[in-house]
């Protein structure tokens, strides 16, 4: 048998020739290499990661993420209880340069530079948003903010809320396990907006009061819902003395564009929606109560309907009376495990058209809603006719 | 916090490592004093028959094996780890890219006729292959299964 070439090292194990043969040594630099790390990829992957568009994101104390621009992936670390002699390239001591070159020239032709105990793999996993939601609620934009805003030569206004963390994007990709776009979307599902640099949501009373003020304004000059002028209404707002920034920011919120134009109309479910909330705030209303009080707050022109409320508020019958309350899936947890826990904690039998909505938004990767369902609920139909029952498993 | 993973070669110009792969673990005897450093584990031969398969002999024992492409590659990864001005920062670099591998599934062959002893006995003298038989005689008894354990990676890992 005859030696290959001059090559060596992990070349000379993939490309060794039939009939040929290498003798396997330990590398001059063999030993643990902590800092050497093994991580499997797809295709896709490893194209993202040779395009340097991929971070590991999270804080010292939770399991890393590996984010790409688009997704999210747990890193699970697979031991292996075989011997995987790892064999680097010719000539290449990571590390300690030294001793290479000190023995380059009785080098032993392919070395083993490490034992590995295993690899890292890649699960993709839904986005860790329930922080951004948790630590941007902490501290909404309020009516206090505004003033501080409006008058920010005022060095004397700490009222304690200047104390509370603000979270630039920069912080938010630091402390929220997403990828960018998920982010991006999480802060948009929010309605958060950027001001002065920092992200917030808009404190509800706060956007109430901007919200009335608007439809006000539309009354006052014969603006239509559908309809609106950006630039009219930001004007009109900034009048009212509301900062320019928060009064687009309504529109947005409540609104939504009319086809590439600068027009905007404002949605009748959303505006709809937030009224019943100011409503009910923590109450349970008779619902003939409720509905009579929301009909009074909805602005001419907006028809108010009770499906508009779905995945908002719940409803529940004590003797022959309906009451309604606020039960938004807004605030529920966007794991799974969680999301069924609460809502079987809440309630522990569930009729399809009550549940649906509290599970809509729930994107899992590689399982279904039929998957879902089978994984955390029991289905029971008392009839053969009856619509199926879901309770905890 | 962030890392980032960088890279400083293209796919195409990435360096190929290579992984060689067999059950159980190869031991030095208990009395061998010296640096394992270049140390002669075996010799891995890629025989002339038509299946393509590869040999690898550690000491008085053979095992047969092939060559696997890896459905998905693994990259390695070197964690860099420096002192800026305002503190510790952290980054993963890719130095190379494994895409096959040879794997020695099989039950090791004990080598005993004269022509491949002067092969082995090279090695005699630092490894101990009567400690390493009853490892194997182990590994055949678990019907030669891999052992795999999966866990989560806490981020501390890469710190």
């Amino acid at each position: 048998m005859e030696e290959i070439g001059r090559t060596g090292g992990a070349e000379a194990v993939i490309n060794l020739k039939s009939g040929s043969s290498v003798p396997i040594s330990y590398h001059p630099c063999f030993g643990p290499h902590e800092d050497l790390l093994l991580l499997e990829a797809d295709d896709k992957l490893v194209s993202d990661i040779f395009h340097e568009r991929v971070t590991l994101r999270g804080l010292p104390d939770e399991d890393a993420v590996l984010c790409t621009e688009s997704k999210t992936y747990a890193i699970k670390f697979v031991g292996n209880s075989n011997s995987m002699f790892l064999i680097p390239p010719p000539s290449i001591c990571p590390g300690d340069a030294q001793v290479s070159d000190t023995n380059n020239n009785d080098n032993p032709l392919v070395s083993v530079l490490k034992i590995v105990p295993g690899n890292m793999e890649l699960v993709e996993v839904s986005p860790r948003l329930d922080k951004l939601k948790e630590i941007l609620l902490a501290n909404p934009f309020g009516a206090g903010d505004v003033e501080a805003m409006m008058d920010v030569d005022d060095d004397l206004d700490h009222n304690g809320k200047r104390d509370l963390a603000l979270y630039t994007w920069s912080d938010l990709v630091n402390t929220v396990q997403a990828s960018d776009e998920e982010l991006r979307n999480g802060l948009q599902s929010l309605s958060a907006i950027e001001i002065d640099g920092y992200w917030r949501v808009i404190d509800e009373n706060y956007l109430d009061v901007i919200l009335r003020m608007l439809l006000h304004n539309c009354v006052l000059k014969d603006w239509s819902f559908d309809d609106l002028d950006e630039d009219e209404v930001v004007d009109a707002l900034v009048a009212d003395e509301f900062p320019s920034q928060l009064a687009s920011h309504c529109l947005r919120v409540f609104g939504s564009k009319v086809n590439e134009t600068d027009k905007w109309k404002l949605e009748p479910r959303l505006v709809c929606l937030h009224f019943a909330r100011q409503i009910l705030r923590e109450e349970k209303m008779r619902l003939e109560s409720f509905m009579e009080e929301w009909k009074k707050k909805i602005p001419d022109g907006m028809e108010e309907r009770f499906e508009m409320l779905e995945g908002e508020v719940l409803t529940e019958k004590i003797g022959i009376e309906t009451r309604v309350y606020i039960f938004s899936v807004r605030s529920l947890p966007s794991t799974p495990a969680e999301r069924f826990s609460v809502l079987f904690k809440h309630r522990s039998k569930w009729e399809w058209k009550d549940l649906e909505p509290y599970l809509r938004d729930l994107h899992v990767p590689r399982l279904s809603m039929e998957g879902l369902l089978l994984k955390y609920t029991r289905r029971a139909q008392p009839k053969a006719d009856a619509p199926p029952v879901f309770s905890a498993r | 916090m962030e890392i980032r993973v960088k890279c400083r070669c293209g796919e195409e110009e990435c360096s190929q490592w290579a992984i060689v792969e067999l059950q159980g673990v190869v031991e030095t005897q208990a009395s061998f004093q010296g640096s394992i450093q270049n140390l002669e584990i075996g010799r891995l031969c890629h025989s002339d028959s038509s299946q393509g398969t590869y040999t690898f002999t550690v000491g008085y024992h053979e095992l047969a094996g092939s060559k696997v492409t890896l459905k998905k590659p693994l990259l390695v990864l070197k964690k860099l780890q420096f002192d800026e001005v305002s503190g510790k920062a952290t980054e993963l670099e890719v130095v190379g890219i494994i895409r096959t591998k040879i794997l020695f599934k099989t039950r090791p062959k004990p080598l005993i006729s004269g022509n491949n002893l002067s092969l082995s006995l090279s090695l005699c003298s630092v490894l101990d292959w009567n400690k390493l038989k009853p490892l194997y005689c182990f590994i055949i008894s678990s019907s030669f299964r891999v052992f795999k354990a999966i866990k989560l990676c806490s981020l501390c890992l890469f710190f």
